[in-house]
């Protein structure tokens, strides 16, 4: 909220400067987020008097003034018709220089010499009157500068009021906290009011239908007033903080809001039928038009302000085109009302009118502080609009609002919550400064009521954050609690998530992190089936675009997305890992199941290094990744099997991840077919986990195994097989046939092509055969080993290499 | 005789030294120890020599002898050294081209930021919990004492995926699930992922916080200033300023503000501090009574304090970064920097 040094001091004697009372503020809980200093944009320019004006010889609509500023006269060409002598005007001197980078000098207009210029409010920056000359009054001394004659200094606070403090929403509510903060005295504007010929019940009534809607309903009449601009003091406070001036009568409601809190309406009162007010709930499907000329339909339950026949404003929300103040407007039925909070939230945000009003009625002003914006505002029509305040008010007040009252305090419970020791009498001046009615029941123990406009204080911890506010939280002490002797153990998952991050840092990986939320259409660019379960999306209602609409079921688009986005830019070698969660969608009412998941990307150059090698990563690198991992969890029976298929996967290079005879994720290359779809150039590789079930059999724990004493024996054979044998498939044979002597199979090579007959491949394998317990002879193996060569043979049909003849 | 083997000397050493080549060394060699060499002959012709001189003679002769040869051979040797060096120093390689390596890759600036907030928290006895990122209107609001319709929640945006279902605005939500379901006392920290609309330079729709919860007997205000100052000394640095100012949360009264002194322009004020001299670095506050009340807490029997921060914030000023919405662009250029 926008607030004015000046229009403060109306209410509080402020001995702080700027800055200091910024901080006190801020400490205070009223937080200051910019300080700006309004001064003129212009120099120079200083009161003046015209003396004479007559027409200039030599053009039709110009005149020649002159003015003086007391101790000089000067020659002004001037074209406003709105200048008489006599007429104190502002006299923008040779050297001035006024807003626009304008400097004047002196000119010959039409051979007539021009010594200065007249301005108007517009060229002086100071409002936005660009009809003529700006007229000042006739009390202001020629020759005195402009600016501290007007006195158009101020400095504006931007300041961040919580949604607790309602009571702060306005100059004098943050006066208020000041004087609570400085101990300077506070006092609410002096209210004279000349009431004066007929009485307002004789003119107007006002009827509540629904006092659960509408506690309190005030009104007065004003009669005679002339509808024109404000003056500029009015609209400069109303510029200051924010507002745009209108006219003199709304810009009156607009202040007295700005100035205590409590919004008020205008109703031009010949456009109330039968003349009088009737505040009832809107009927189903009620339409209305609002002073913006939109027409609403309202939701039920909106309280609507209602002559005798229609409504005529939303109240609390906004007034109706149909009872606008006007050009020709003379008498006003002033509206200062008491509207139930909740409900003009509902209602505001229904309907999308977050006005000045709304916010202010919906966070709850002061009850009790109704009538005297009412008698404000009508004191202010008369000064300035020259309007007849009638006799009397009407005040319908059919249901009493409640504040709390007597709230309970324990002065050891102040200072068990703060952890301090303040005094009983220093907590009971700190609640009496912020208006706060004291009561002692017993040693320590009180009875609060705080004042009607603090709406938010209602039980004894509200009273402990006053004193500890007011009491400055840097006087509080600064202790540590004593740790718990329980240890604190590492959540294994977290142990294990921050292992694979490592793994994956030493392959390569970079971590990303994408949005959650993912296009709709991602599930199609993936190819998923129609049955896939990853079809199951959680929808957002109001997401921000619709590519971001809907909670994403895999981590593989975001990384193809990512992939994409550094293609964008250039750099099309990439190895990315995400760790983050997939939603999946269950019944209505309940919870989406949500999973984390590790995905992986890997596209591009295997090295950065071209001058080293130009070679391509391919699946082989990113099941490298996976071995490692699993490795590095102390997961052994990891599988990977080829008959597992994904749709956005390439068939033949991709495969099922199983941990036993569980599936935990899978691994491949993308189908070109999803390249295709999201505009991808390079082949990619992706694996998804699912980390919960790899987690689940992760076990942190290390158990050093003997190194062997004695030495291996080792025996290489070429297999020539079917192209369709699994690798694995041959190993798991061996291995089976081999017994405890045969330590280890691993492949050595692969070859197909010219020598090996069309169809088959060649595999090469190494056999480890160790024993525990003794070196192992030649012989021995020889006998193992042809013995375990002969068995693969005989199960897969394969040939040795070098013997197929 | 004497005096013709002691020039012969100077001759041969004459002409060892000015000999550079394998060849001219071998020819030295050849000349004078020969089998015809010069040397050679001297001692042949012994006989020539006065029986009484003869034992010197032939001394000098072995002397002189091995003197010849063995400068040849430490100089044979110097030549075959360097020759290999020669050899060697063709196979040279570029020692500026870039080294063969798998580039190592980087952790997220943003699970960086949470790993150290997170040891530092286990260092004050926090254990690590998470929940749901899809949330109850129950759990995300009202259970943290912001009924429906109320003014705190225009505090923040929300994403709905029902009328009861919310993406979770804020990570407070698990301090009403871990006391759920745990008796006092409670010391956690909840890290995750968080989502508001809003997105410009300073918002992204999903964005980090970590929630601290420390409930136990006793547990004052005081110990919240203690525990914070403690945990942003640790992150900032043991001299970083830092002052706690009154705000407000729904779930917390008091509630307090941390700010940190700017770390830019350490207080004189500058833009990434809007001229303050100080950042906005987490919310915090004394739990609610309220709150206490939803999870059945006696909140005469029990206190205790809740805080909340972002990681890209803390990210951002550890690492100057002016635009949030780096992080989750993930472009390599930018991830390859932590």
């Amino acid at each position: 909220m926008l607030v004015s040094w000046k229009w403060l001091k109306d209410f509080v004697d402020i001995r702080l400067t700027p800055e200091e009372l910024v901080d006190r503020l801020t400490m205070a809980g009223l937080e200051v987020e910019s300080l700006q200093e309004n001064v003129p944009s212009f120099t120079g320019v200083v009161v003046s008097k015209i003396l004479s004006v007559r027409p200039h010889p030599g053009a039709d609509k110009c005149f020649i003034c002159e003015v003086t500023t007391g101790d000089a006269k000067y020659p002004v060409v001037c074209s406003a018709g709105n200048i008489r002598p006599g007429n104190v005007v502002p006299l923008a001197k040779v050297g001035a220089t006024i807003p626009g980078g304008y400097t004047i000098r002196t000119s010959k207009i039409k051979g007539e010499v021009s010594e200065g210029m007249l301005c108007s409010e517009e060229e002086l920056g100071i409002g936005s009157d660009a009809s003529g000359v700006m007229i000042l009054s006739e009390h202001l001394s020629p020759g005195a500068d402009l600016a501290s004659a007007l006195d158009l200094k101020d400095v504006v606070l931007d300041i961040g009021i919580t949604p607790n403090r309602a009571d702060c929403l306005s100059i004098a509510g943050i006066a208020r906290e000041i004087a609570a903060i400085t101990g300077s005295p506070f006092s609410y504007p002096r209210i004279s009011l000349p009431e004066r010929g007929e009485d307002i019940h004789g003119i107007t009534s006002v009827d509540i239908l629904d006092p659960d809607l509408c506690p309190r309903y005030s009104a007065r009449v004003i009669k005679n007033v002339t509808i024109a601009p404000s003056p500029l003091w009015l609209r400069r406070r109303l510029e200051a903080v924010g507002m745009r001036a209108i006219n003199n009568v709304v810009d009156i409601t607009n202040y007295v809001m700005m100035e205590l809190g409590q919004p008020l309406h205008a109703f031009d009162h010949r456009f109330l039928e039968e003349g009088r007010i009737v505040v009832r709930r809107s009927r189903a499907e009620e339409k209305f038009t609002s002073l913006d000329e939109k027409e609403r339909v309202l939701r039920p339950d909106t309280i609507m302000i209602c002559d005798g026949v229609k409504p005529v404003a939303i109240g609390g929300v906004m007034g109706g085109l149909n009872s606008e103040v006007k050009e020709d407007t003379e008498t006003i039925l002033l509206e200062s009302a008491y509207f139930d909070p909740s409900s003009i939230r509902k209602s505001a945000k229904w309907l999308g009118m977050n006005t000045d009003a709304a916010f202010r009625f919906g966070r709850g002003v002061d009850p009790e502080g109704v009538i005297r914006a009412l008698d404000r505002a009508a004191q202010l029509m008369a000064e300035i609009a020259g309007g007849t305040v009638c006799k009397g008010h009407i005040d319908q007040y059919p249901k009493k609002v409640e504040t709390a009252g007597r709230i309970p305090l324990r002065i050891e419970r102040v200072n068990d919550i703060l952890g301090t020791r303040i005094g009983e009498a220093e907590i009971t001046e700190t609640l009496k400064r912020i208006g706060m009615l004291i009561e002692k029941e017993q040693e320590g123990h009180y009875r609060v009521t705080p004042p009607t406009y603090r709406v938010d204080i209602t039980r004894e911890i509200d009273l402990i954050e006053e004193v500890a506010r007011l009491h400055g939280y840097d006087c509080i002490p600064v202790t540590i609690p004593p740790v718990s002797v329980k240890p604190v153990i590492r959540d294994s998952r977290e142990v294990a998530k921050d292992r694979i991050r490592e793994i994956l840092r030493g392959s390569g990986y970079s971590e990303v992190i994408t949005y959650s939320f993912i296009s709709p259409s991602a599930v199609d660019c993936l190819l998923l089936r129609a049955d896939d379960a990853r079809r199951n999306l959680v929808k957002i209602e109001n997401p921000l675009t619709e590519d971001q609409a809907v909670m994403r079921t895999t981590l593989i688009y975001s990384l193809l997305e990512t992939m994409k986005k550094n293609a964008n830019v250039g750099c099309t070698d990439l190895k990315v890992f995400e760790i983050g969660r997939v939603f999946f969608q269950r019944r209505e009412g309940e919870l989406p199941c949500e999973k984390e998941q590790l995905g992986c990307l890997l596209t591009g150059m295997r090295s950065d290094h071209l001058w080293s090698s130009k070679t391509y990563a391919d699946f082989f690198d990113l099941k490298g990744c996976v071995e490692n991992i699993f490795d590095s969890l102390k997961i052994s029976e990891i599988r990977f099997m080829h008959d597992y298929r994904e749709t956005f996967l390439h068939p033949g290079k991709s495969c099922g991840i199983f941990i036993g005879d569980q599936p935990v994720g899978y691994a491949g290359e993308v189908h070109p077919d999803v390249l295709v779809k999201m505009d991808l150039k390079n082949r990619a590789y992706v694996l998804e986990i699912d980390l919960e079930l790899l987690l689940r059999n992760f076990k942190d724990v290390t158990l050093y195994r003997e190194l062997p004493r004695f030495p291996m024996v080792l025996r290489d054979v070429a297999f020539v097989v079917d192209e369709g044998l699994h690798a694995a498939g041959v190993i798991d044979l061996a291995m089976s046939a081999g017994k405890e002597l045969l330590e280890n199979v691993s492949v050595f090579d692969i070859y197909s092509g010219k020598s090996v007959p069309h169809g088959r491949k060649s595999l090469g394998l190494r056999f480890t055969y160790r024993a525990s317990d003794r070196t192992l002879t030649d012989d021995e193996v020889n006998v193992l080993h042809n013995k375990i060569v002969k068995s693969v043979v005989e199960k897969t049909g394969a040939k040795i290499r070098g013997e197929e003849h | 005789m004497l005096k013709e083997l002691e020039e012969l000397q100077r001759q041969a050493e004459a002409e060892l030294s000015s000999a550079k080549t394998e060849g001219e060394f071998l020819a030295v060699r050849t000349r004078y120890l020969g089998r015809k060499g010069l040397l050679t002959r001297l001692l042949r012709n012994i006989g020539n020599v006065e029986e009484e001189k003869r034992p010197l003679f032939g001394m000098r002769c072995n002397e002189i002898k091995e003197a010849i040869s063995g400068k040849i051979d430490t100089a044979l040797a110097k030549l075959a050294s360097l020759r290999r060096e020669e050899v060697l120093l063709r196979d040279k390689v570029d020692v500026t081209l870039p080294g063969r390596t798998h580039r190592y890759g980087r952790v997220h600036p943003i699970t960086r930021v949470r790993q150290e907030i997170c040891s530092i928290f286990a260092g004050l006895g926090f254990s690590v919990v998470e929940g749901p990122e899809v949330e109850l209107d129950y759990y995300n609001f009202e259970a943290l004492n912001i009924p429906k319709d109320h003014p705190a929640r225009d505090m923040q945006d929300t994403f709905y995926i029902e009328d009861n279902i919310v993406l979770r605005t804020h990570t407070s939500p698990v301090q009403i699930r871990v006391m759920e379901k745990q008796r006092p006392p409670v010391r956690i920290l909840s890290p995750g992922r968080v989502y508001r609309p809003d997105s410009d330079i300073s918002h992204t729709p999903m964005f980090h916080q970590i929630e601290g919860l420390l409930v136990d007997k006793g547990i004052t205000f005081a110990d919240l200033k203690g525990v914070l100052t403690s945990f942003l000394k640790q992150l900032f640095g043991e001299d970083t300023a830092l002052r706690f100012r009154p705000s407000f949360f729904p779930f917390t009264e008091p509630s307090a503000e941390v700010d940190i002194r700017c770390v830019m322009c350490s207080g004189s004020g500058c833009r990434v501090c809007g001229q303050s001299g100080w950042l906005e670095i987490l919310g915090s506050g004394m739990v609610d009574p309220e709150v206490f009340k939803n999870v059945a807490y006696d909140p005469e029997e029990v206190t205790g304090f809740a805080f909340g921060l972002g990681l890209e914030r803390i990210a951002m000023l550890k690492f100057g970064i002016s635009d949030i919405r780096l992080f989750f662009e993930n472009d390599r250029r930018f991830l390859e920097q932590f």
